[in-house]
């Protein structure tokens, strides 16, 4: 192994000292361009819009850059596009909260903010139209939310778990909590108008249904092989047969965007020339003649070269964030494949040296690390800032034919991302004809950087052929976001957003169909729990009420992606995508060969535990009645501590005890048969995915408390993975207990996240060890895992002096993130995961 | 199946990796001859710590891991207390696994009837045996017997041509004296063994004792430093034995 080159080491360096910024340069030309383009064709518009950024935005380089490309005026700074919703959401209401966090903004951005771009959007935004959407069919929940309400709830949750939610800091003194209690007195009016405009896209039944779609694999594979000349050339070719108005305007779009993209280049091309001319250091002239040529070929012709491909790639991953603005899941998918071609005959002809290439696709993964992320959710970037966006690499696998994949290229990424040792989301796909040494030597990367992600082929291939896909594109699939498994360049899969959390189907069969926190009374009434008689009729009532939040999550995802369809399409992306060009249609309106939607279901192991609680103890020992435990849950088990441990001491999922892992089974089977049973706008159908996005935390601080002798406020269970502290019988007993789900049914995937014992990697049988897990877990049919490694001391010490701990890293749910630099909650909900062995 | 041949069980550990080849469940029974000044598992003389369980509901939890075990080249371990302690038991479990397949080891102190362990030899796959201490009188002070039978026993496995892995439990100050590495470095010599382990004392059993209302006997033994694990692996390079020294433990 090999050190990073000390040109990424400054590089990476200036990365993690970078301060984090709002830039409205995106936000801004757009909009412009938008104002402009009144009652045109949205291609049209979403075309001329980004057409204006990319042509007017500031363009940089970089000292030490041998890929360039920005996204904003500063090193850190995610493209904002108002026209979502979501981020002028969490300015409006939490824009403190973000100044709190270190955000900055220059005074004349703050002032474009607020008096242009806020006022414009206002009622424009995709946002606004869902909310309209969702009340005009019955869709959002009848919420009773008076501030005084919202306080009592806040109240009846243990308003303490709230607080330390929206407030960083664990005072240790009673001086600090004191100061700590009268902020929240002053902070709480505020707080509750936030949670009001907040829940304003709040489901019925509570379900999610985010602004955004996307979450998509770009087409990087049809921008090496065409270059947008070629796709340009695509659309004008397609235009001769263009039978209406909608697809000549959808084909312009694409001539314009290719042109732009064109046009991008060409300003770092003349940007690069201009910087040569005028550096003294022969070596970096020499470096930004190279940029500069590049740059006046990729990515609108094919690349010739190794460096031209992985510039190529750069450039589009970058413009297509640009376009979509940050937060999106806009991901590059294999590309240990994509750039082998290039790699292998430069190597050939002897113009490129490994070291070289490992250089090159070092700066890419150190430059694929300044995306960062804002959640519009209470407590905003406080509460869920994980450190970066996804942009999910895959590596390895099979190839079109099932013959292994696996290439120098994929070793070379290896240990590009072992010296980077950045939070790098990468997905290492493992198959039956994977080479022996190719889980060990993965594994062993946790010595020296953050934990990569494992993905089973013959599991995820087997899923996606089963929801449609032609074998040779299954084969080709890519992870996009944390772990779902899509089409390469091929599916519009929008594969992240639109969520339900199995906890509150249990706490609508408790209310008849309420639920605790919002009190909505729009739910299905499963009768009088109390009246219930056998454990069957709980389950039932359970799953009828599963079953309407996947109707409503589903019908209300319609209704926003209709929103997209029909007012704010993405001809840039489009344009890579199989299908989009043929169909003469933009992706949003269903132009792309695959077409599907997601729902995600939260809190497996929680309700799997509460429903195991359920029949052990109503039914079974008869040691509490329904009626009683309704009682002891609506108030959070005050003065029911003995239940509430005698609760939490039932089986528990995760222990490789059959009839606790049945009920998992079973539920996520008819989970995944009811979402898939339904039906996009765009003509797909539904896949389900058990994952959290690190989540977890936030989803639980609105959940009561549940029958698993979990108290009101505290996380769920994260992803598919046990709840936290229920694995007691280590490693094997857990992967036995999810390998008895059919991984193959969730179409999205799930993912798995398990704490190593501490220090196991420190030997070479330890490393075997967890090699052999991932093996034998997959050879029983596991989707997903990944390992996480650091132990608890080490990560309490990091609270304590989080500088001397910067780089450490850790996996949440499929994220890898900064461990100091996430929020308290999320910290500690790290350290209480289950230390297994 | 006769209730002579039921175990007394008092821990069965999934994800062992410290107890032979690949991923492994160990199965802990009861009762030991010794009393070790250092003993680390005094659940094992504790009677009422065991459960009574069949050979076949044994295999039939171990058997859960089986998956793990084939890609690992894993198995079954039986470890105690002194598992060959009780014969009938032992061999009944020991055949049980090995009709369903699996991979088979013991860990013993050896202080047991030469028929015990000659009785289990074949159903068997590696032995990992524990050398306390060269010394008998040494022996017999620190763990209540002499070492004659102990001896005795390693020789006969090794003749048998059973694979055996000989581990000396590392206590500075007890056992890794000049005198005691020479003895021992001669004794695998004359046996023709060229590996074993050191497995350095550690203090995180203590605990155990407190919870089960016990006093340990030696509580003022000390882990022994980095130095002095090399020092005493080099001790044992020099006469021709490969000492692995754990760096987990
Ligand atoms: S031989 Fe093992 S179980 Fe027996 S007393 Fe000694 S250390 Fe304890």
């Amino acid at each position: 192994m090999s050190a990073l080159h000390p040109k990424n080491a400054a590089q990476k360096e200036r990365l993690l000292r970078a301060e984090h910024w709002l830039c409205m340069e995106r936000a801004r030309y757009y909009t412009e361009a938008h104002r402009e383009t009144e009652g045109q064709h949205p291609s049209l518009r979403a075309a001329k819009a980004l057409a204006r950024v990319l042509e007017k935005m500031t363009v940089r380089i970089e000292p030490d850059e041998l890929l360039v490309g920005n996204r904003s005026t500063k090193l850190i700074a995610p493209p904002i596009a108002p026209e979502r919703g979501d981020f002028t959401f969490v300015f409006e209401h939490l824009f403190d909260e973000l100044r709190a966090f270190g955000y900055r903004i220059e005074p004349h951005d703050e002032r474009v903010l607020f008096d242009e771009l806020i006022p414009y959007w206002r009622g424009k935004t995709v946002r606004d139209a869902k909310i309209a959407a969702l009340e005009s069919h019955q869709l959002s929940s009848k919420l009773d939310l008076s501030p005084g309400e919202v306080r009592r709830k806040l109240r009846s949750f243990g308003v303490r778990k709230l607080v330390r939610l929206v407030d960083e800091d664990t005072p240790e003194t009673l001086r600090a909590r004191a100061v700590r209690a009268g902020r929240l007195a002053l902070e709480l009016p505020r707080l509750v108008r936030a949670v009001r405009a907040g829940a304003g896209d709040n489901l019925k039944g509570r379900g999610r249904c985010t602004d955004t779609q996307a979450h998509i694999v770009l087409g990087h594979k049809n921008v090496l092989r065409l270059g947008f000349s070629g796709i340009r050339e695509q659309a004008r070719t397609r235009m001769e047969h263009a039978r209406d108005d909608g697809e000549r305007a959808f084909l312009e779009s694409v001539e314009i965007v290719c042109d732009a993209m064109r046009a991008f280049s060409e300003r770092f091309a003349a940007l690069a020339r201009t910087e040569a001319s005028a550096v003294a250091d022969p070596e970096r002239r020499a470096e930004l003649e190279g940029i500069a040529d590049a740059c006046s070929r990729v990515p609108w012709l094919p690349p010739r070269t190794f460096a031209e491909a992985v510039q190529s790639m750069w450039f589009t991953q970058n413009a297509a964030i640009i376009s979509y603005g940050a937060g999106s899941g806009i991901t590059p998918g294999r590309v240990d494949q994509l750039l082998f071609p290039y790699f292998e005959a430069d190597l050939a002809s002897g113009a490129l040296t490994r070291a070289h290439a490992l250089r090159l696709l070092e700066e890419l993964i150190v430059k694929l690390n300044n995306n960062v992320v804002i959640w519009p959710n209470l407590g905003g970037a406080k509460l869920n800032h994980l450190g970066s966006d996804v942009e999910n690499i895959t590596l390895g696998g099979v190839d079109a034919h099932g013959n292994d994949a696996t290439n120098e290229l994929t070793h070379l990424f290896i240990e590009a991302l072992a010296n980077t040792n950045l939070a790098t989301t990468a997905s290492f796909r493992v198959s039956q004809k994977s080479p022996r040494e190719f889980v060990r030597q993965v594994v062993a990367i946790h010595r020296r950087s953050n934990s990569p992600a494992f993905l089973n082929d013959e599991t995820a291939i087997a899923a996606l052929v089963r929801d449609g896909y032609a074998l040779e594109d299954a084969r080709q699939y890519c992870l996009v976001g944390c772990v779902e498994p899509s089409g390469n360049g091929d599916t519009y899969g929008a594969t992240g957003g639109s969520k339900v959390y199995f906890p509150t189907a249990l706490d609508m069969v408790f209310n008849r169909g309420r639920t605790t926190f919002f009190g909505n009374r729009d739910g299905v009434d499963t009768g009088d729990p109390s009246q219930m008689a056998s454990f069957d009729e709980v389950l039932a009532a359970f799953y009828r009420q599963l079953d309407s939040l996947v109707e409503w999550v589903t019908e209300a995802t319609n209704l926003r992606d209709a929103i997209w369809a029909e007012r704010f399409h993405n001809p840039l992306i489009s344009s890579t995508i199989d299908g989009c060009i043929d169909n003469a249609k933009d992706m949003t309106a269903g132009g792309a060969r695959y077409n599907f939607g997601a729902v995600g279901g939260g809190g497996l192991g929680t309700v799997v535990d509460s429903l195991a609680a359920i029949r052990k103890f109503v039914f079974e020992d008869r040691v509490v009645t329904m009626a009683e435990l309704g009682e002891a849950l609506a108030t959070d088990f005050r003065g029911r501590e003995a239940l509430r441990q005698r609760l939490s001491s039932g089986p528990r999922f995760g222990n490789d005890l059959d009839e606790v892992d049945s009920l998992a089974r079973e539920l996520v089977a008819r989970f995944c048969a009811k979402v898939r049973s339904r039906k996009t706008a765009c003509g797909g159908h539904y896949k389900a995915s058990l994952i959290s996005y690190g989540l977890n935390v936030y989803e639980g601080a609105l959940e009561p408390a549940t029958p698993d002798g979990r108290r009101a406020g505290e996380p769920l269970s994260n992803s598919m993975s046990p709840s936290n502290g229920a694995e007691r019988r280590g490693p094997t007993a857990a992967l036995s207990s999810l390998a008895r789900i059919d991984h193959t049914a969730i179409g999205y995937g799930n993912s798995v996240n398990m704490r190593l014992p501490v220090g196991l990697l420190a030997t070479e049988k330890g490393v075997d060890s967890a090699a052999h897990l991932v093996r034998a877990y997959f050879d029983k049919g596991g989707f997903h895992l990944q390992f996480n490694t650091a132990d608890s001391a080490t990560l309490r010490a990091a609270q304590r002096t989080p500088d001397a701990y910067a780089d450490l890293i850790v996996r949440v749910s499929g994220y890898s993130a900064y461990f100091t630099r996430l929020g308290r909650r999320i910290q500690d909900d790290i350290i209480g995961r289950t230390e297994l062995a | 199946m006769s209730p002579s041949e039921d175990c007394r069980v008092f821990d069965i550990q999934r994800f062992s990796i410290h107890d032979g080849p690949g991923i492994r469940t160990t199965v802990f029974l009861e009762g030991c001859p010794l009393r070790c000044a250092w003993c680390q598992n005094p659940e094992s003389f504790v009677s009422d710590a065991a459960r009574a369980m069949t050979p076949a509901a044994i295999v039939a939890e171990v058997l859960r891991d089986r998956d793990f075990f084939a890609v690992s080249g894993g198995g079954m371990t039986v470890s105690g207390g002194e598992p060959l302690l009780h014969l009938a038991p032992v061999r009944a479990l020991l055949a049980e696994a090995k009709r369903h397949g699996l991979h088979t080891c013991v860990q013993t102190s050896g202080a047991v009837p030469s028929e015990n362990v000659a009785a289990v030899l074949g159903l068997v796959d590696v032995f990992q045996f524990d050398l306390k201490h060269m010394n008998a009188e040494r022996h017999r002070a620190l763990t209540g017997a002499t070492n004659e039978r102990i001896l005795r026993n390693a020789t006969l496995l090794v003749e048998r041509g059973a694979t055996v892995q000989f581990r000396t439990p590392l206590v500075p100050g007890v056992n890794d004296d000049e005198e005691n590495l020479n003895a021992l470095a001669q004794f695998f010599t004359g046996l023709g063994i060229t590996t074993m382990e050191l497995v350095p004392y550690h203090r995180l059993y203590l605990e155990k004792y407190a919870s089960l209302g016990l006093r340990a006997p030696r509580e003022d033994l000390e882990p022994p430093s980095p130095s002095e694990r090399r020092r005493a692996a080099e001790r044992l390079r020099r006469d021709g034995v490969l000492a692995h020294v754990d760096p987990h433990e």
